[in-house]
């Protein structure tokens, strides 16, 4: 420390006094998060270099990377692994467009903007668990509204079991995330867009800009940051979606897997096959994949601060 | 030529005025009536519900459903245990978070701002890599199936987010009244909580509902930690609807049951909510 050359003897006294209080205030959350959070993480990394599967017996040879290349090999994995891609694309790439752009129709001056903004932490709020019953009472092939509108109007005759189909399943899956997503992501993109200042609006429109270039070479840069940290939360939350599946597809999966993403295959493989090594493996990987897609979305965002300067830097 | 210019462009500017408002009713619509519907199934007897256009009349109004699920101890306890892990896990991150919060933002020690970083990457964990580690531990311990275990794991996940929020409302407090606090002799102790706290004591009300909220709401960790003495809302709620049947009307009550606290504790603290969802990707 330069600075105890300088300081008289007191003020350094007063400052000791203070790293130890400042300590001592830090000391317990550190010890919780330590032993409920970073022991198990260091746990899970150990058991996934484990045979450890509970309904085969009770010892748990170690296995090595075997467990990993045993996930590279299985085509069921392969499976959860694309229909993860496909619902993450979906959710990240079109979840972020859709909230720009419901973003920008909500920052425009209209009669009723603080209500619709504070009705937008309706959706944000609702329990995960009872977003997937909400939806449930809407596609339900058998009671669900959505057969009986479409039966009155005419347009189908039978129910249609919409969840009975993988493909539709899943899409009806990204539908009713995208429903609770959604609010967050605007309620972020608003507030980015209110940091753009009048002036910059008013600049340029002096200097003749369309809506078009304004929202291009105005609006874009000016909320990167912002952008960026949407793109990267919902790169984690699309990775780990698990409780709507679970609701809306009873705790299975299904149809015929349609809708097993790889955190809810690793969620079966640790507490329905009682696999924990193999699980531990997958779980494990999810996290992997969860720091590359983060690293992916800040290298790319460091490429873009680099390449572009923008007004307000 | 040019005045009817002028009028064309008016004419355009309240023709997109209308179109951006149809498109606000829409947007709204998509986000509210989904819930509405919901609410509308826990108060209507099935049968008036299915197929077709449902008559909403009031004569078809019906509590029965609420009436049900609150006079039975299989729902009873489940709501009870969600209120008392809530609650506890609340009072306990708000104790120990808020003092590592103020330790962070008010005394430079060495590894403050790793220890601050280490809280924002500890909650890009996925939970299903802690879920099987902490199934294990806990029952090593006796504490499967049990609230303490529920509400220590709670506690873990939810700390990291209230640490990083109370950093914010701490570091927004202006230093001169601590400052002289100490001058006129308050001890460290006294100037947190006597000065500090209650400055903070929005910014803490607000982090406290978004901690409440969390555990209110989570159902992964509830039902892999749990399995009949410790089952919680969410998990109760999810349990009305199986793989092959479903009691419709008894789901969306419980649906709305669930929700409706959270709800209202958002609307109450909407403005500090947002802020506090906001404020950390706006300001980085």
């Amino acid at each position: 420390m330069r600075r105890t050359a300088t300081a008289p003897a007191h003020v350094d006294k007063a400052r000791k006094k203070d790293l130890r209080f400042g300590l001592m205030l830090a000391a317990p959350a550190v010890f919780i998060v330590l032993l409920l959070l970073g022991y198990p993480m260091g746990y899970a990394f150990y058991m996934s270099f484990q045979q450890w599967n509970d309904k085969l017996g009770m010892d748990h040879p170690f296995t090595g990377l075997s467990n990993y290349t045993d996930l590279i090999s299985d085509p069921q994995f392969h499976g959860a692994m694309a229909r993860t891609a496909y619902f993450s694309v979906i959710t990240v790439l079109g979840g972020v467009a859709l909230a720009v752009a419901i973003a920008l129709l909500l920052n425009r001056e209209f009669k009723g903007r603080t209500i619709a903004r504070v009705l937008l932490l309706v959706p944000w709020a609702v329990p995960p668990v009872v977003n997937g019953i909400m939806w449930k009472l809407i596609f339900d092939g058998t009671s669900g509204i959505l057969n009986g509108l479409l039966k009155s109007m005419g347009l189908i005759k039978d129910n249609v079991q919409w969840l009975a189909d993988p493909s539709t399943a899943m899409n009806i899956l990204i539908f009713a995330e995208m429903w609770k997503l959604l609010p967050f992501l605007c309620l972020l993109m608003l507030a980015a867009l209110q940091g753009i200042t009048e002036n910059l609006h008013k600049a340029a429109s002096i200097d003749g800009a369309g809506a078009w270039n304004k929202f291009w070479r105005i609006i874009l840069p000016n909320i990167r940051g912002p952008l960026m940290f949407a793109l990267i939360v919902q790169s984690m939350w699309s990775l780990k979606v698990f409780d709507t599946i679970y609701v809306l597809t009873g705790g299975s999966g299904g149809p015929a897997e349609g809708t097993t993403t790889i955190n809810f295959l690793a969620y079966l493989t640790n507490f329905s096959n009682l696999d924990r090594g193999y699980g531990s493996a997958m779980a494990v990987t999810i996290m992997v994949l969860v720091l590359l897609v983060t690293a992916f979305w800040i290298l790319l965002f460091g490429r873009l601060n680099r390449s572009k300067g923008d007004i307000n830097d | 030529m040019t005045k009817s210019r002028r009028i064309s462009r008016h004419v355009k500017r309240r023709m997109t005025a209308i179109a951006c408002s149809i498109l606000v009713l829409l947007v709204m619509l998509f986000f509210l009536a989904p819930f509405v519907w919901m609410i509308i199934y826990s108060i209507y007897p099935s049968q008036v519900l299915q197929g077709g256009i449902p008559d909403l009349s009031a004569a078809n109004l019906t509590a029965g459903a609420y009436a049900r699920l609150f006079s039975d101890t299989s729902f009873l306890v489940p709501m009870g245990n969600s209120a008392i892990v809530g609650i506890s896990t609340t009072l306990i991150c708000m104790t120990v978070g808020s003092a590592c919060a103020y330790a962070i933002a008010r005394f430079r020690f060495r590894g403050r701002q790793t220890l601050l970083m280490s809280m924002m990457t500890v909650q890009a964990i996925p939970v299903i890599v802690l879920a099987v580690p902490l199934f294990i531990l806990l029952r090593s311990v006796g504490l499967y199936d049990q609230l303490f275990g529920l509400i220590l794991t709670y506690t873990a996940f939810i700390l990291p987010l209230v640490i990083w929020m109370m950093v914010g409302f701490f570091e927004d407090l202006p230093p001169s009244l601590e400052r002289a606090a100490r001058i006129d002799g308050c001890s460290r102790f006294q100037i947190m909580y006597k000065i500090a706290f209650p400055l903070a004591a929005p910014g803490m009300a607000a982090t406290a509902i978004l901690a409440f909220i969390t555990s209110w709401s989570d159902f992964f960790l509830a039902k892999v930690l749990t399995s009949s003495n410790a089952v919680t809302l969410p998990v109760k709620t999810a349990a009305f609807q199986g793989l092959f049947a479903m009691d419709y009307t008894s789901a969306a009550t419980a649906g709305v049951i669930t929700a409706v606290p959270v709800l209202i504790l958002t609307l109450i603290a909407q403005k500090w909510i947002i802020r506090g969802l906001t404020e950390g990707a706006v300001k980085g």
